[in-house]
């Protein structure tokens, strides 16, 4: 690739990504929206991090199958009932990646 | 001149800032790490593929963006890195209200940085007021850009002496889950995140990662009809009593 050709990427790729990013939050910023958007808004979070931890987990790339295995899906079981429990973060995290760590080596 | 009032107020808010970044922090070294790597094999000039870390700031689209270089069009490789990242245009709306109370500048200066980190982190704490809101993303925003642009030219160096072993690779999708976990507040918002989920499975196959597109518009119309049909429901056993 020539040094043009990467600048030219560069440039787009980070116009397009900042409008992306800022866009609705200037265009929306002065006025009020409708209360049935406000609410539907409040679901955009819950919608878009399941659709990204499912895409993440099967590695969602362009690939036809499915590619999480039973060890994975247990520590993610293993770490959710953490999180439901404690609701801290660090705990999930570190309960799924030693129940990941421990199932690997037994299994 | 800052009251000591202000001062204790702010320093409560970066603590919780920091607590609640660093789960999300650990996960991003290695994808760094893993990230610098990859530019130190990429078709793209070193110069540029650096630079995507402080100026386009997506793990994902840049990684796609160094590895399809050389063998992608221009406009093919421009079209990958906008499709994964059109996600932040549903940030962006969801963010608005916040965004509503805050001054110019941070309108303008906060977006730059709204990576699925930061916007999860901000919808966490989306209930605070506005002054202690801006100051939470503003210190989670410096935290996730010092870490990544930090952690992707080490990657370069160090990459490949992380052990595969230790699985880190698994690690953000714990992370996402446990978010997407505490974000369920509401019934609706459950609704959302069930279909939101379900359909970014089925729409797995999908290239660009834009499953996770597909996945979210289908989660939060879900989310909506649901929040219609729970109003309904209400107010029609309203009227009966």
């Amino acid at each position: 690739m020539s040094h043009r050709a990467a600048l030219l990427v560069l440039v787009a790729a980070t116009l397009g990504t900042y409008a992306f990013r800022a866009g609705l939050i200037l265009l929306l910023a002065d006025r009020s929206l409708p209360i049935v958007v406000e609410r539907a808004l409040q679901n955009v979070g819950p919608a878009v991090l399941a659709a990204l931890t499912v895409n993440l987990a099967v590695g969602g790339d362009g690939g036809t199958s499915v590619d999480i295995d039973a060890i994975e899906l247990a520590s993610l079981a293993i770490a959710a009932i953490v999180g439901l429990r404690t609701k801290n973060l660090v705990f999930m995290l570190s309960a799924g990646m030693a129940a990941l760590l421990v199932l690997t080596e037994i299994f | 001149m800052e009251t000591e009032a202000t001062l204790t107020r702010h320093s409560r808010v970066d603590r919780q800032a920091v607590t609640d970044a660093v789960p999300l922090l650990i996960p991003a070294v290695p994808f760094g790490f893993v990230l610098g790597l990859a530019m130190t094999e990429s078709d793209m000039p070193l110069w540029a593929a650096w630079l995507s870390s402080p100026l386009i700031f997506a793990g994902a689209a840049q990684l796609t963006m160094v590895t399809i270089a050389g063998t992608a069009s221009l406009w093919a490789i421009i079209s990958a890195v906008l499709v994964i990242n059109s996600r932040h245009v549903m940030y962006s709306a969801a963010l608005a209200p916040m965004f509503r109370t805050q001054p110019t500048w941070f309108r303008w200066v906060g977006p730059f940085m709204l990576i699925d980190q930061v916007f999860a982190l901000a919808m966490l704490r989306s209930d605070r007021e506005p002054d202690s809101f801006r100051r939470y993303y503003v210190t989670t925003m410096l935290l996730f850009g010092t870490t990544w642009n930090v952690a992707v030219p080490l990657g370069m160096v160090v990459g490949p002496v992380v052990p595969e072993a230790w699985r880190l690779d698994f690690a953000p999708v714990i992370m996402f889950a446990g978010l997407t976990l505490f974000a369920i507040k509401r019934v609706p918002a459950g609704i959302a995140a069930l279909v939101g989920g379900f359909v970014s499975l089925l729409a797995a196959g999908l290239s660009d990662r834009l499953g996770i597109l597909v996945g979210a518009i289908c989660g939060v119309v879900a989310g909506a009809v649901a929040e219609q049909r729970i109003t309904a429901l209400k107010s029609r056993s309203e009227a009966d009593l």
